[in-house]
C-alpha cells in the first residue's frame, strides 16, 4: 500500500496529470480521488462527459481533451477532491472547493494552503462560485505552486 | 486508575477482572454477579467490551463466545408504565 | 452565561424555536423550543449531568440518542428521564438525582389498560432503512406504523451535513439532512403512521409488538415487523474513559448538527474510519479545532478523499497510535497518547500529552439488534458486519417468519445500502401482503443490483464477505 494511506496526503505520482500540451491550452480538471470507492457524482456533474466510469466503484477516468475547465464538477464532488488548474496566464489560477466560514470575497487576499494545510503563499481570490453550500474559489497562484496549492485559509 | 466498562451500572475493568478470577468466566454469571449489562442501555455499550475482556483473559475469540440472552422488555420501562401495570 | 450554540455555519441553518425558560436546580435556564433538555443544558455549559452510582464518578452528556444512561435526571418529579431525547418545555423543573432517585410522588397519567390494534406492518426505527421500507409498503396500500424513540425521525441521517457518496441515482451528492427530510416527506405522503417518541418494549409471539407511547402501553398485532434499529457505537476501554467530555461520534454529531451546539473547543478524534474522518471535518466546519486524529491501525481506515480534507486543513492523522488515558478530574483536560508496535504493544518513550477538552470516540459501530434477538431470530457473529447479526434470507427475513431486518441492525454498512435494504424489505412485505406482481419483482431485482454495485471495490469487500456468511440460500426457506 502506498504512503497516502498512512499520511492522508497524495503525492504527485498518485495523481493523473494533464499533459504539458493540454495545460497550455486552457483550464483543465485535476481529480485527486485515487481509490475504488462507491461514488460517482462527478460523472453526472460534467456537461462535456469528460469524466466517466463503468462501475460506481471505478476511479474516475478523465478525458483531459474533452474537459473545458468549467469547474462545475468542483462543487459537486462530496470528497472535495476536484480542482481546476489554469496555467495559461501568469500567475496561474487554481479553483479549489471550500466549505468553511467565512467565505472569501472576490479580490480578497487569502493564504493558499498545500495538502498538509501549510501556508504556501498569499493569493488573490479572482472568482467565487457556488453550488448549494459548496463554493469553488479561484485563486491566483505562482506557477511553481500550482501543484502544491490545494486549499485556502481566510486571512481576516 | 479507573477504566469504566459498564457506564450504566458503574462497573470497572478491575471489578470484572476480580470477578473473573473468582470464577465468573461467562457472560451470564458475570451479569448476575455484577449486574453488568443490566443497566439503562441494556448492555449495548458494555457487553462488547466485556466479551473482549473475557476473550482476552481466556484467550477465546469473540465469535466463540456465548451470545448474551435477550428478554423483554428490551428497553427500560418508565416508572409510570410499571406503576400503571401494577394497578391492573 | 456560556453559550455553546452555533450561530453561523457554512452548511447548516439552525431553525431554533422561540426562546423558553426552564428551571434547573433552582436556576433559570434559557432554551429554544425544539431542543432537548440535555442539549439546552449542555449549551449553557453544564458538564456534569449525573454521578455514577457506586464510584460517584461525574457523568456528562454522552450518546445523545437515548441509548445510554448518562443524562438521566428527574423531570417534573419523574426520575430516570433520558433528558437527551426529551424535548424541553416552558417551566419544566429539572434536577439531577443522586445514585438512588426518589420514587415519584405522582404517577404520570398512564392508562392501565393496554390499547390493542391490528395493523399490517410495524417498522421499528425511523432511519433511512426503516423509512424506506415503510414508504414502499405504504405506497402499495399497506397500513404501516413506524416507531421511533426520538422526536426527530430520520435516524442518524439528520446529522449528516456532508453530501452523500454513492450513485447519483441513489441520492449521492445530497446531504444526509436533506435526504432525511425527503424521506420523511415521502413517508407522510405515502400515509405511513409515524409514532415519534415511542419506546418499543418487546416482541411477543405471532408478530405482536408492545410499545410505550405518550398514551401508555399499546399492543400492535401485525402481519409483518421490520427491525431497522440501527447501530450502537463501540466504546473504548482506557483510563478515565468515562470523564465528561468523552463522547461517541454520534453524540457529537447530534449535538453539533442537529442542535447546533459545539461539543467543546479542542477535540481529539480517536478512530479514522469514515465516521471519524467525516465528524472531524464537520467539527472544523463548526469552527472547532481538531487537534489530532489517532488510529491504532498502521493505515487510516476511511476514504482517502475524507482524510485529505482534514489534512488540507492542517489536522494531523497519527496512525499506529492509541490513547492511554484521559487527563482531568471533573472533565477532560487532555489526553496521553502513544505509538503501538506491530504486536499492539506500547512503544516505550513515545508517550505524549495533548491538550483537548473533548475526546471523540469513533472506533466503529455494532448492530443494535437486541429487539430482533429478543424476537427469537437466530443470530450469528459476523466480524465483517460489526458483531452479532440476524441470519436472513436474500429478502432480509430473519429465521422468525414475518420478522425482517434492514440497515445497520442487519450489519454495518453505508447509509445508501441501508436505504436500499429498507426498500427491498418494503417490496418483500408488499409481496407477502398482496401477492407478487411484475412491478414488485422488477423493483426487487433493481434494488438487489444496486446493493451489489455498492458492495464492489475494496471497501465493499468486508460487507460482501460478511453478508455471504449470514444469508441463507433462497431455496432453503
Ligand atoms: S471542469 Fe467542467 S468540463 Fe472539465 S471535467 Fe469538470 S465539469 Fe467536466
Ligand atoms: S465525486 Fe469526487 S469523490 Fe466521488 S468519485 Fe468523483 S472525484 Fe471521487
Ligand atoms: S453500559 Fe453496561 S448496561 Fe449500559
Amino acid at each position: 500500500m502506498t504512503d497516502y494511506k498512512e499520511t492522508g496526503i497524495l503525492s504527485l505520482d498518485d495523481i493523473k496529470k494533464p499533459s504539458e500540451d493540454r495545460l497550455k491550452k486552457g483550464p483543465v480538471v485535476v481529480i485527486e480521488c485515487v481509490e475504488n470507492i462507491p461514488c460517482d457524482p462527478c460523472v453526472a456533474a460534467c456537461p462535456k462527459d469528460a469524466i466517466s466510469m463503468d462501475e460506481i466503484t471505478d476511479i474516475p477516468s478523465i478525458d483531459f481533451d474533452g474537459c473545458i475547465g468549467c469547474a462545475l464538477c468542483v462543487t459537486e464532488c462530496p470528497g472535495l477532491a476536484i480542482f481546476v488548474v489554469d496555467c495559461t496566464s501568469d500567475p496561474c489560477t487554481i479553483t479549489v472547493p471550500y466549505e468553511y466560514l467565512p467565505v472569501p470575497e472576490k479580490g480578497e487576499k487569502v493564504f493558499a494552503l498545500d495538502r498538509e494545510g501549510k501556508r504556501v503563499q498569499v493569493s488573490k481570490v479572482v472568482r467565487v462560485r457556488s453550488s448549494g453550500k459548496t463554493y469553488g474559489i479561484t485563486l491566483e497562484v505562482d506557477r511553481e505552486n500550482i501543484w502544491k496549492v490545494r486549499g485556502l485559509e481566510v486571512k481576516r | 486508575m479507573t477504566v469504566m466498562i459498564c457506564r450504566c451500572e458503574d462497573i470497572t475493568e478491575e471489578e470484572i477482572l476480580e470477578a473473573i478470577s473468582q470464577g465468573y468466566t461467562e457472560i451470564e454469571p458475570l451479569k448476575r454477579r455484577l449486574r453488568i449489562g443490566m443497566g439503562q442501555c441494556q448492555g449495548k455499550t458494555c457487553i462488547p467490551l466485556v466479551e473482549r475482556i473475557l476473550a482476552r483473559e481466556r484467550c477465546k475469540k469473540p465469535e466463540d463466545m456465548d451470545e448474551p440472552t435477550a428478554r423483554p422488555p428490551s428497553r427500560q420501562v418508565s416508572f409510570g408504565l410499571l406503576a400503571g401495570d401494577r394497578d391492573e | 452565561m456560556e453559550d455553546k450554540r452555533i450561530r453561523e455555519h457554512p452548511v447548516l441553518e439552525f431553525e431554533r424555536g422561540h426562546e423558553i425558560h426552564f428551571d434547573f436546580e433552582g436556576e433559570e435556564v434559557k432554551a429554544y423550543k425544539g431542543e432537548t433538555i440535555a442539549a439546552a443544558l449542555y449549551a449553557n455549559g453544564l458538564v456534569k449531568f449525573t454521578e455514577s452510582k457506586h464510584h460517584h464518578r461525574p457523568r456528562g452528556f454522552f450518546c445523545a440518542i437515548g441509548k445510554c444512561s448518562s443524562c438521566i435526571m428527574t423531570v417534573n418529579g419523574i426520575p430516570h428521564v433520558r433528558t437527551c431525547v426529551t424535548p424541553v418545555e416552558e417551566g419544566m423543573k429539572v434536577k439531577r438525582h443522586g445514585a438512588l432517585p426518589e420514587f415519584p410522588k405522582e404517577v404520570p397519567p398512564s392508562s392501565p389498560e393496554a390499547k390493542e390494534s391490528k395493523v399490517d406492518i410495524a417498522v421499528v426505527g425511523g432511519g433511512p432503512a426503516g423509512l424506506s421500507a415503510a414508504i414502499i409498503a405504504a405506497q402499495h396500500g399497506a397500513d404501516v406504523h413506524l416507531f421511533d424513540e426520538g422526536d426527530h425521525q430520520g435516524g442518524q441521517l439528520v446529522k449528516q451535513t456532508h453530501q452523500f457518496f454513492g450513485s447519483h441515482l441513489e441520492e449521492a451528492g445530497t446531504r444526509g439532512i436533506d435526504l432525511a427530510e425527503d424521506l420523511l416527506r415521502e413517508a407522510k405522503k405515502a400515509g405511513v403512521n409515524l409514532h415519534p417518541g415511542t419506546t418499543v418494549l418487546g416482541y411477543y409471539p405471532e408478530k405482536t409488538l408492545a410499545v410505550e407511547s405518550k398514551n401508555g402501553l399499546e399492543i400492535y398485532h401485525t402481519k409483518g415487523i421490520v427491525y431497522a434499529t440501527g447501530a450502537v457505537e463501540n466504546y473504548l476501554a482506557f483510563e478515565n474513559n468515562d470523564l465528561p467530555g468523552i463522547y461517541g461520534a454520534g453524540g457529537v454529531q447530534t449535538l453539533m448538527n442537529e442542535y447546533g451546539i459545539i461539543p467543546g473547543e479542542k477535540v481529539l478524534m480517536i478512530g479514522s474510519g469514515n465516521v471519524g474522518l467525516i465528524v472531524g471535518y464537520q467539527l472544523l466546519q463548526a469552527g472547532v479545532d481538531v487537534v489530532e486524529v489517532i488510529e491504532a491501525m498502521p493505515n487510516f481506515g476511511g476514504y482517502q478523499v475524507h482524510a485529505s480534507k482534514l489534512r488540507r486543513a492542517g489536522v494531523p492523522i497519527s496512525t499506529a497510535h492509541t490513547i492511554k488515558k484521559a487527563l482531568g478530574t471533573d472533565r477532560v483536560e487532555g489526553a496521553v497518547v502513544h505509538v503501538l508496535d506491530e504486536d499492539w504493544q506500547p512503544v516505550p518513550g513515545t508517550e505524549r500529552e495533548l491538550e483537548c477538552d473533548v475526546i471523540c470516540i469513533a472506533v466503529g459501530l455494532h448492530p443494535d439488534n437486541q429487539f430482533v434477538r429478543q424476537a427469537g431470530a437466530e443470530m450469528k457473529y459476523v466480524r465483517e458486519l460489526g458483531g452479532f447479526v440476524p441470519i436472513r434470507t436474500e429478502d432480509m427475513e430473519t429465521t422468525v417468519e414475518g420478522v425482517f431486518v434492514a440497515g445497520d441492525s442487519a450489519g454495518i454498512e453505508e447509509a445508501t445500502v441501508a436505504a436500499l435494504e429498507g426498500k427491498l424489505v418494503g417490496c418483500a412485505l408488499v409481496e407477502r401482503l398482496f401477492g407478487t406482481s411484475d412491478e414488485i419483482s422488477d423493483m426487487k431485482e433493481d434494488i438487489k443490483a444496486g446493493i451489489e454495485q455498492m458492495r464492489k471495490g475494496p471497501y465493499g469487500e468486508y460487507p460482501r464477505r460478511g453478508v455471504k456468511l449470514c444469508t441463507l440460500d433462497e431455496e432453503v426457506c
